[in-house]
């Protein structure tokens, strides 16, 4: 009993190929199914109305977590958990590993994959904040071959991308973080789990004889899509880190979003919260780039 | 189109022909009857489905079974093996981890994972690997108890020694494990969703999309042709009859017959084979509505040329109450000091775990079988008898395993009845459920009220005159309001004396869901607003918030200003108790910043001192007897019986009394053992059945422990008044020298000498036939005052308690951190202390989230906004405090045992002292509930603008 799901036919293609034909071929009666705690709710709440999906859970390596030169791939598959767990991510971006325990819950987590998380692109995800800091692109397979997107470029508006029909997201490559860098995610919610964000900020830094030689912020929950606040992070070149520099850039930050407001706060509150975080996410930034701890 | 996969389900592998659209829950449940794995949310938003898919939790409502082919799947049917439970389960048992049980599977399961992966986990891992878990009962911390001790029971099935134990009994006031814990533990516990008959179909109901209209027309038609339809009604198919909750009320039609008057008000249903075609039948039924204006808060709706949603309740004012005890403009006078603010409540949904549902089917012989997921079956029997125009002999409510109500569940609801009719017309079984947005559109939730307090005090703070204005958004319907709006002003005399005292409360009728009857029963939000307005008023004229309570504080024996009997009252004893338990004089005024320290109390009945309705069951079509109120209880509210099997080692308990997870089973067969003389082991309860146990009220205003535990401890002492002439006789003595205990009857002056009670049991039946024995509690007669409206807020004893809360205020964003809560209460003399301080810590963290987070929002058309368990917040294991859970002593003379309630009174201090810990943290007092992060950054940041300026 509860809510029904329509209707569905499901295919399980075995490689990229096969699934990037099947998309094209279905075109708008088809949905990639990857972890489904988005796609599923949707189907089941008649918000999103397909009759086929295209699980990727049968292609090889789709979700691998591997070295790739001196950059990081994360397959689209590997799910939030999966993630967290990875020393590699831990020791490569460890922010990119609170982010991931930041999303609702750990039985969802086990679920959920960084490339539904990113494709579905809804404004308030956790994961592409830090990602965009950290430089990160995503791999696209689509019928005619692979391309690679800046993530930054990725996103078009709420639950709107540049995939194209009968592309696949395969991939997050993530560059080899700046020497002297650090990164981190706040995420700011009405409760300690199970909650979307009201706001997230990514922040990521690089140091260079005691200034910040360059800086990264990146916002969430707070646009149409995630957005870099490029004139915040430029208020940061070159200049000594402090309390007062950070917050700043945190009110350039302010000014850089396009909150509205919503059952979670409104566009004023979430003004409001992007300064908090933004000035803490800098704070952790410098902290993590300096190799100091964590608070 | 079908597909084959191969699945293994707790080491058994399973060839199952899946259905593509089918979650893995759905097929557990349905194809393999898996049915621990339970539907709490449908979306991810609850744990109630977790499961263990390869070694990982999971929720199996978002997971589609042709994925999970050549999957391992572990439930929790999977964890018991051979007859030995895991460690975790006995952990969950033995620390009382579990009340309605709902969220129990998913809870162990998604333990048992953690512990697979993790034996020595900290409490920051145990509460991040079960953020995803919801309990609405426990307050977590039972359960943070069990998972922290779980090691324990890896070799044992040794229960702990609670330190809260008395050790007076060896049955009451010992804290036993549930009597239906192990069933909870294991998922074997079936609630009415798990139940299905032959030849079953399936029932939905189609409601109004406007929220304010006349229904021009309804055209079935298509619906009806749909291959797989049984049967479509609307408003013409049901009685003329209308239902309600107070007998001077009823104004709810089945389905309605002319007008709609919220979004989600019932049109017509459906009952159909499968739940697809059903809905499927639901989008064929055309409705053409002539919209009306709507009105969304109390404050228009009273207008003069308002839209009326019914004409009998002109100005939409459905219930007026206007009590003036004294004189309060002379107490005005008198006064001192003088403080009057305006506090607003917020619409709070009780979200059971459970959704609700109900099976219905008739037997040839025309006798109405009905299930529900109720905690007030024999009000819904009442009903039933009542809108069908049949005997109440012709119904036979059962209440399978119900998990939680909080009050959501304490009235007949559409389901009920529409499965009824369905079932009526189609001759075949029709079972019905909600969805979690069908809950929140049903409602019957915390009235929304908007409260205007004025009170003054001497010098010494000592309350002249109290004068309080309430207006309630009741919502559509009535449903319990009437008592609601009485509630609201008859429960704050009963912890301080007000010489003077005037309440005018209005409950008004608005185009949302109607609103009911939650935990505290209309009073969280007034004593919110009170206890703010005490802590305000001793702020002004510098006296110490506990001696401004301990001045006006209650005593015992004492008759209030509204004329209700306060018997045992230990209120003075528990705010001495939680001041010192909490270290308040070494922190309060001495806390840094954004830390804050509150207190907050409160007093509730244990047992409302009437039944709802007042005459003697009666058919409708039967004209009313004329009865007008007379004060005295026409029928026993509580009844049991006691039948000993034959061979004298078993007694079998039979009460109509809801348990609904607030463990009512187990005290009543403490209660029932006591009574006997012999170990609860031995006596088995049967409260399901209303063909089998005489009529309990139910479980609704905290009254199953008094009343239910006095009926079963009296059919308790009836069985032992039949064996002592047996026994006397074997021990050669008199009947009034023997005691029983322990299953034995023994001399009070020599113990060793016994007789054994079960061979006297057995020697009564050989001898005399059935050994059985009955009880009942009628309150007591002559109750309250006799002004309009007395009986509100009567009961045969009153519960006290006191709660300090801990916090801290993150100053940049306003979030609030609650972070431990230490209360004290008069409960009387517990029965199961265990279960008493369960009740406590669920209420501190059910009434914490209702301060800082949990509010239904509607929009500009009445529509709830948040209708699911991502955008109502309830607090999870990571937002929940620590609890310190106190008990003083005392003992109620009318109580079994000595004991009162504990259920409901326990949410009341909550709300206010979470109100003063922020207002200490923050400098700022909220008025307005939910106090969210916004509105208390919106706030500071306008305190830090004024002292700029």
């Amino acid at each position: 009993m509860g809510l029904t799901l329509p209707e569905i036919e499901i295919h399980e293609p075995e490689n990229l190929k096969e699934a990037c034909a099947l998309l094209k071929k279905l075109g708008r009666n088809a949905r990639i199914l990857a972890g489904g705690t988005d796609l599923i709710v949707d189907l089941k709440e008649k918000r999103a109305k397909v009759s086929h999906l295209v699980s990727l859970a049968e292609i090889v390596d789709i979700d691998r977590i591997k070295k790739d030169g001196k950059a990081l791939s994360i397959g689209a598959g590997a799910t939030a958990n999966r993630i967290a767990a990875n020393s590699m991510v831990a020791r490569f971006l460890p922010a990119l590993v609170d982010a991931c325990n930041s999303m609702a819950s750990y039985h969802i987590r086990n679920l959920a994959t960084i490339g539904g998380n990113i494709a579905s692109a809804v404004p308030s995800a956790d994961l592409p904040p830090i990602l965009i800091v950290a430089d990160a692109k995503v791999e696209l397979q689509g019928p005619r071959g692979k391309r690679k997107v800046k993530l930054e470029n990725f996103f078009k508006g709420p639950r709107r991308t540049d995939m194209k029909p009968g592309e696949v997201l395969t991939r997050i490559i993530i560059p080899a973080q700046p020497k002297k860098s650090g990164s981190s995610y706040h995420k700011f919610a009405l409760r300690n789990a199970t909650a979307l964000a009201v706001a997230g900020v990514a922040a990521r830094v690089e140091m260079e004889k005691g200034l910040i030689k360059k800086a990264a912020i990146a916002l969430g929950a707070v646009a149409p899509t995630p957005k870099l606040a490029k004139r915040a992070a430029a208020a940061l070149r070159k200049k000594k880190p402090s309390r007062e520099l950070f917050e700043k850039a945190a009110a350039i930050a302010v000014r850089e979003s396009k909150p509205i407001s919503d059952i979670r706060g409104s566009a004023e509150y979430r003004r409001d919260i992007v300064e908090v975080l933004t000035r803490r996410a800098l704070e952790d930034a410098v902290a993590r780039a300096r190799g100091k701890k964590r608070k | 189109m079908q597909q084959v996969i191969t699945l293994t389900v707790n080491g058994e592998e399973h060839s199952l022909a899946v259905k593509p659209n089918q979650t893995l829950r759905d097929v557990l449940r349905n194809d393999l009857g898996l049915t621990g794995t339970k539907r709490g949310c449908d979306v991810g938003a609850c744990g109630a489905c977790t499961v263990i898919l390869d070694g990982e939790p999971v929720a199996s409502c978002l997971l589609l079974a042709v994925l999970c082919h050549g999957k391992s799947v572990e439930t929790i049917e999977g964890l018991e093996k051979n007859g030995k439970l895991h460690p975790v389960q006995k952990a969950f048992i033995n620390h009382g981890a579990i009340q309605c049980g709902f969220c129990t599977p998913g809870m162990i399961v998604g333990a048992k994972a953690l512990v697979d992966r993790n034996p020595d986990p900290s409490d920051d891992e145990i509460k991040e690997a079960l953020g995803g878990n919801l309990c609405r009962c426990t307050g977590y911390t039972k359960i943070m108890e069990a998972i922290r001790n779980w090691k324990r029971y890896v070799d044992t099935d040794e229960p702990p020694v609670h330190d809260y134990d008395l050790d007076k009994h060896e049955t009451v006031g010992r804290s036993m494990p549930r009597v239906d814990a192990y069933d909870k533990a294991t998922g074997k516990a079936k609630y009415i969703e798990d139940y299905g008959f032959q030849n079953m179909l399936v029932g939905k109901i189609l409601t109004s999309t406007i929220p304010h209209g006349i229904i021009k027309k309804i055209d079935t038609s298509q619906a009806e042709k749909l291959p797989g339809v049984a049967a479509v009604i609307t408003g013409k198919d049901v009685p003329d009859r209308m239902y309600g909750v107070s007998p001077a009320r009823y104004d709810e039609f089945v389905l309605a017959k002319d007008k709609v008057r919220y979004i989600g008000d019932e049109v017509a249903a459906v009952a159909a084979v499968d739940l697809e075609t059903a809905e499927k039948a639901l989008e064929l039924i055309k409705v053409t509505y002539k919209q009306l204006p709507a009105v969304f808060n109390p404050a228009d709706a009273v207008k003069n040329g308002a839209p009326q949603l019914h004409e009998r309740y002109k100005n939409n004012i459905n219930t007026r109450v206007n009590h003036h005890f004294g004189n309060v403009e002379q107490g005005f006078l008198e006064a001192d000091h003088i403080r009057e603010e305006v506090f607003v409540g917020n619409h709070v949904y009780q979200s059971p775990m459970e959704p609700h549902g109900a099976i219905a089917y008739w037997e040839g012989d025309g006798t109405l079988v009905l299930y529900s997921s109720t905690q007030v079956p024999h009000y819904l029997h009442y009903m039933m008898a009542n809108v069908l125009d049949i005997p109440l002999g012709s119904i036979r409510i059962i209440r399978p395993t119900v998990g939680g109500g909080f009050g959501g569940k304490a009235e007949t609801t559409p389901l009920d009845l529409c499965a009824t009719i369905l079932s009526k017309k189609t001759g075949r079984p029709v079972k019905m459920m909600y969805t979690r947005k069908e809950m929140f559109q049903h409602g019957r939730g915390r009235h929304k009220q908007y409260m205007k307090m004025k009170i003054g005090v001497k010098n010494d703070g000592q309350i002249t005159a109290f004068d309080y204005t309430n207006y309630l958004d009741g919502g559509a319907y009535s449903s319990f309001g009437v008592i609601t709006a009485y509630y609201a002003g008859s429960m704050l005399p009963t912890s301080y004396r007000f010489p003077n005292y005037k309440y005018d409360g209005y409950r008004v009728m608005t185009n949302k869901p109607a609103c009911g009857a939650m935990r505290g029963h209309g009073v969280p939000q007034p004593r919110f607003a009170l206890e703010c307005l005490l802590n305000m008023l001793a702020e002004d004229i510098g006296v110490d918030p506990f001696e401004i309570r301990k001045i006006n504080g209650m005593d015992p024996d004492t008759r209030t200003i509204n004329d209700l009997d306060i018997r045992s009252c230990e209120f003075k004893a528990t705010i001495d108790a939680v001041r010192k338990a909490s270290g308040w004089d070494e922190k309060y005024g001495k806390l840094p910043p954004g830390k804050g320290i509150g207190l907050g109390t409160g007093g509730f009945v244990s047992g409302a001192g009437y039944a709802i309705y007042r005459g003697q069951v009666q058919q409708a079509s039967q004209k009313p007897r004329e009865h007008t109120f007379i004060k005295k209880a026409v029928f026993p509210h509580a009844n049991a019986v006691v039948k000993v099997t034959e061979d004298g080692t078993a007694a079998v308990l039979f009460i109509g009394a809801a348990e609904i997870g607030q463990g009512s089973s187990t005290v009543l067969t403490q209660c029932c053992a006591e009574g006997l003389g012999i170990h609860p082991s031995r006596v088995r309860i049967r409260a399901e059945d209303s063909d089998i146990s005489p009529i309990d009220l139910g479980a609704y205003s905290s009254r199953v422990t008094l009343m239910g535990g006095n009926a079963s401890m009296r059919a308790g002492k009836d069985v032992l008044e039949k064996l002592l002439p047996i026994a006397a006789e074997m021990l050669n003595t008199v009947t009034g020298e023997l005691e029983a205990k322990s299953g034995r009857i023994y001399v009070k002056s020599d113990p060793e000498k016994y007789a054994d009670w079960a061979e006297c049991a057995r020697i009564y039946f050989n001898n005399n036939g059935p050994l059985v024995g009955t009880g009942w509690y009628k309150p007591p007669e002559g109750l309250g005052g006799d002004y309009k409206g007395a009986a509100v807020g009567t009961s045969p004893a009153y519960s006290f308690g006191s709660s300090v809360c801990e916090l801290s205020v993150d100053l940049e964003t306003g979030k609030v951190d609650i972070q431990k809560f230490t209360d004290y209460h008069d409960c009387g003399t517990p029965i199961n202390p265990m279960a008493v301080h369960g009740q406590v810590e669920g209420a501190i963290v059910m009434g914490a989230g209702e301060t800082i987070m949990e509010d239904v929002v509607y929009n500009s058309r009445g529509e709830i906004v948040n209708p699911n368990l991502h955008e109502y917040l309830i607090m999870t294991i990571k937002d929940a405090p620590e609890i310190f859970s106190g008990l003083v002593d005392s003992y109620e003379p009318e109580g079994p045992y000595g004991a009162k309630e504990i259920g409901e009174g326990s949410s009341l201090p909550v709300l206010g002292a979470v109100a003063h810990a922020i207002k200490n943290a923050t400098g700022i007092w909220f008025t307005e509930l939910p106090i969210t992060p916004e509105k208390i950054l919106k706030a500071l940041k306008k305190k830090k603008a004024a002292v700029k300026e």
